[in-house]
């Protein structure tokens, strides 16, 4: 048995230890810091192709996160996706022009939303939409296109 | 015939001690109650459960996250993306491996040791003699080891999934030679605090719950004798692992039937 | 032979067992057993090993419930108390365990302390007074800083001893108090029992197979066997005893009333069947 203070010491210790590593798992490991959105505004985009867009994924500007997307859908009137994203509300000055495109992020990587700034004065407010858009690349179209274009390269070289 | 009386037997059996348990459990939630004036019991109890685990739980989570560390970098690297070698180390972690391992190693070290423990008091009539005192034992001896097990838990597993990070970083960043800025982001950007590390804390309070009500509810309930302690401690084990292991497809598929 | 002739006047019983009937795992234990205990007296309650006698300890302290017939003790019927009533009853009375029970994560002086510190609100130093005093008791104030394992199982009872009357019960049961103890542990603790009943007031109640150790405390004896009471009187009335239960167990024999032989069928039979 050991005494009571030292008991206590450790006890106190095992505890602090415990919430410091549950602190650094919420900051260090996790994105706590960065991935909520404070006072976003809302934006909704049509998309021809989400190809393999998530909720929850990013929404960058210049490469920096300023959002996430919190929905997608499809609309059965224009047979397109609708996407909707939260901008944090420290970013109010996107002009309403902005494009907005799906990029990977490397080869294999997650699918996130880019958005390409415009030129207008006024700028997206909460419920805005985004007219321009640029759907995801779908690989095996890419694949085929390619196929495509040597074989008709080469038809006639023979 | 026999056979199919046998198996009914069982049946009937397993589900009385089912409820037994559960009785048992609404008993030590009351007496849990009156700890509150108590709560140095408590202390005592977080000392026997966590902190006297503290060192396996280390040491393991250490080796797990380097294992994880070599295994991830040998298969990432072959599709390019060394770079999410910190990403998958930590979902890894801190979604399954941290609150798992960490729930099966505490059956098997603090689990166990509370049963043979209870089981013993029970054995050499210290829980008899405390009733005749007019001191009732769910409330003196269960309730404090349970609590103890309960707070202990996630604090176990977040400890284990921290030092299982820092050990993937060792082996991915130290030896492997990792970019360690893209070990970082690649996992800020892909662990999430709501889905990812919530859900591993839930999961491991679950875990606590259970292990530890396994284990003083085995330690009551066993025969009291040598044999019977120690077939007591060995369900312990074995029912806790099983738990564990069905509670977390459960718990998993239901946080990611949700997204 | 099942006539309430107890030692002492009618009202000034502590303990009243009537008509008591009580079945564990499917085995009839107590078959209809009736007696009482005097207040302030050693009463002893004698019988062989499975005669119930730990049975009835456990039916005064409510730790069982009879299936018919009635428990009062101190003018309390034990089974319809409400488990409020049954712990503040519990608190006038102490059971001494065959094996002592005490803490083995706690000292000796934490296990004396425990029932204060479980009950009361006293200060440190009034506890430390008391704990001592009763330790002194039992002759055991220097070993206040050991803990169970270290100690003799003679001490060790002792210590469960100053324990149980650490509160300063009404009423002290000790259970197969000399089992397993050399003769100077026995003498010790028997004098210890007589010494408590004399100077605190404290009725006793031991039960016990020991018959000579049992015989030279008690002020009154009953006999346990087979679920009923087979005798009973002074020490020297049981012991001058004709009734061959009496005469069985008084005297070690080993074919008696009680037969040595368990229950079986035919020997030969059994030799000549195959299986088990």
């Amino acid at each position: 048995m050991v005494g009571r203070k030292t008991m206590e010491l450790w006890v106190g210790l095992f505890v602090a230890a415990g919430i410091l590593a549950l602190a650094m798992l919420a900051f260090k490991v996790g994105n706590l810091t960065s991935a909520d959105v404070i006072n976003g505004y809302r934006v909704t985009a049509r998309f021809d192709n989400v190809g393999g867009l998530k909720i929850k994924a990013a929404v960058t500007m210049a490469g920096v996160r300023i959002g996430r997307v919190t929905g997608i859908s499809f609309d059965d009137k224009t047979y397109q996706a609708l996407v909707t994203m939260d901008i944090d509300g420290r970013f109010k000055n996107i002009p309403k022009d902005s494009s907005a495109n799906i990029l990977t992020s490397g080869l294999l990587g997650d699918q996130y939303i880019g958005i390409e700034p415009g030129g207008e004065e006024t700028y997206l407010k909460d419920g805005d939409s985004i007219i321009r858009t640029q759907s995801a690349l779908v690989l095996e179209q890419l694949i085929g296109q390619v196929l495509f274009n040597k074989s008709a390269q080469s038809a006639p070289s023979k | 015939m026999n056979t199919l009386r046998a198996l009914g037997g069982i049946v009937i059996n397993s589900v009385e001690r089912l409820g037994r348990a559960s009785l048992f459990l609404y008993e030590v939630l009351l007496g849990s109650w009156e700890l509150i004036r108590r709560f140095y019991l408590v202390v005592q109890q977080v000392y026997a459960v966590g902190v006297l685990t503290l060192l396996i739980i280390l040491v393991s989570g250490l080796f797990v996250g380097m294992v994880l560390g070599l295994q991830g970098y040998n298969t990432l690297v072959k599709f390019g993306s060394a770079n999410s070698l910190g990403l998958l180390v930590a979902l890894s972690l801190v979604r399954e491996l941290g609150p798992v391992v960490t729930a099966l190693l505490f059956a098997g070290r603090a689990g166990s040791a509370l049963t043979a423990e209870i089981g013993l008091m029970k054995a050499t009539e210290q829980i008899a003699g405390m009733e005749m005192m007019a001191v009732n034992p769910i409330t003196r001896i269960i309730a404090p080891r349970f609590l103890g097990g309960v707070i202990a838990m996630p604090l176990l597993a977040a400890l284990f999934s921290a030092i299982g990070v820092l050990g993937g970083h060792l082996v991915g960043v130290g030896l492997l030679g990792v970019d360690a800025g893209a070990f970082w982001s690649q996992m800020q950007n892909g662990v999430d605090f709501r889905d990812d590390i919530l859900n591993g804390v839930v999961k491991s309070v679950v875990f606590g719950v259970v292990c530890t009500w396994i284990a003083v509810f085995e330690g009551y309930d066993a025969v009291p004798t040598s044999e019977g302690v120690a077939s007591a401690t060995n369900r312990t084990v074995v029912y806790s692992s099983l738990a564990v292991l069905g509670l977390d497809f459960i718990l998993t598929a239901l946080t990611l039937g949700e997204v | 032979m099942n006539q309430p002739r107890s030692g002492a006047q009618d009202g000034d019983n502590l303990v009243d067992i009537r008509d008591v009937r009580l079945s564990l795992g499917g085995r009839q234990i107590l078959k209809g057993i009736t007696f009482s205990i005097p207040r302030g007296k050693v009463t002893a309650i004698m019988g062989g090993s499975g005669s119930g006698k730990t049975t009835l300890l456990n039916l005064f302290g409510g730790r069982l419930k009879p299936d018919a017939g009635q428990v009062i003790v101190d003018g309390q019927s034990v089974p319809d108390l409400k488990t409020k009533e049954l712990y503040e009853l519990r608190k006038r009375m102490a059971l001494l365990f065959q094996t002592g029970a005490l803490f083995t994560d706690l000292s000796v002086f934490e296990n004396v302390a425990f029932p204060i510190r479980e009950h009361t609100r006293l200060s440190e130093p009034i506890l430390r007074k008391v704990v001592l005093m009763k330790l002194e008791t039992v002759g055991l104030r220097g070993a206040r800083q050991l803990m169970p394992s270290e100690l003799s199982g003679g001490m060790a009872r002792r210590v469960a001893l100053a324990r149980a009357i650490v509160m300063e019960p009404m009423m002290i049961m000790y259970d197969e108090p000399f089992t397993g103890l050399d003769p100077i542990s026995k003498g010790v603790i028997a004098k210890l029992i007589r010494e408590l009943n004399q100077s605190l007031g404290i009725t006793s109640i031991v039960v016990s197979h020991d018959v000579p150790e049992t015989c030279s405390i008690s002020d009154y004896a009953y006999l346990v066997g087979d679920g009923r009471i087979i005798g009973q009187g002074t020490p020297a009335e049981v012991q001058q005893s004709k009734s061959e239960y009496v005469r069985q167990f008084m005297d070690g024999l080993p074919e008696g009333p009680v037969p040595y032989q368990y229950p079986a069928g035919d020997y030969v039979q059994d030799l000549l069947q195959g299986t088990a």
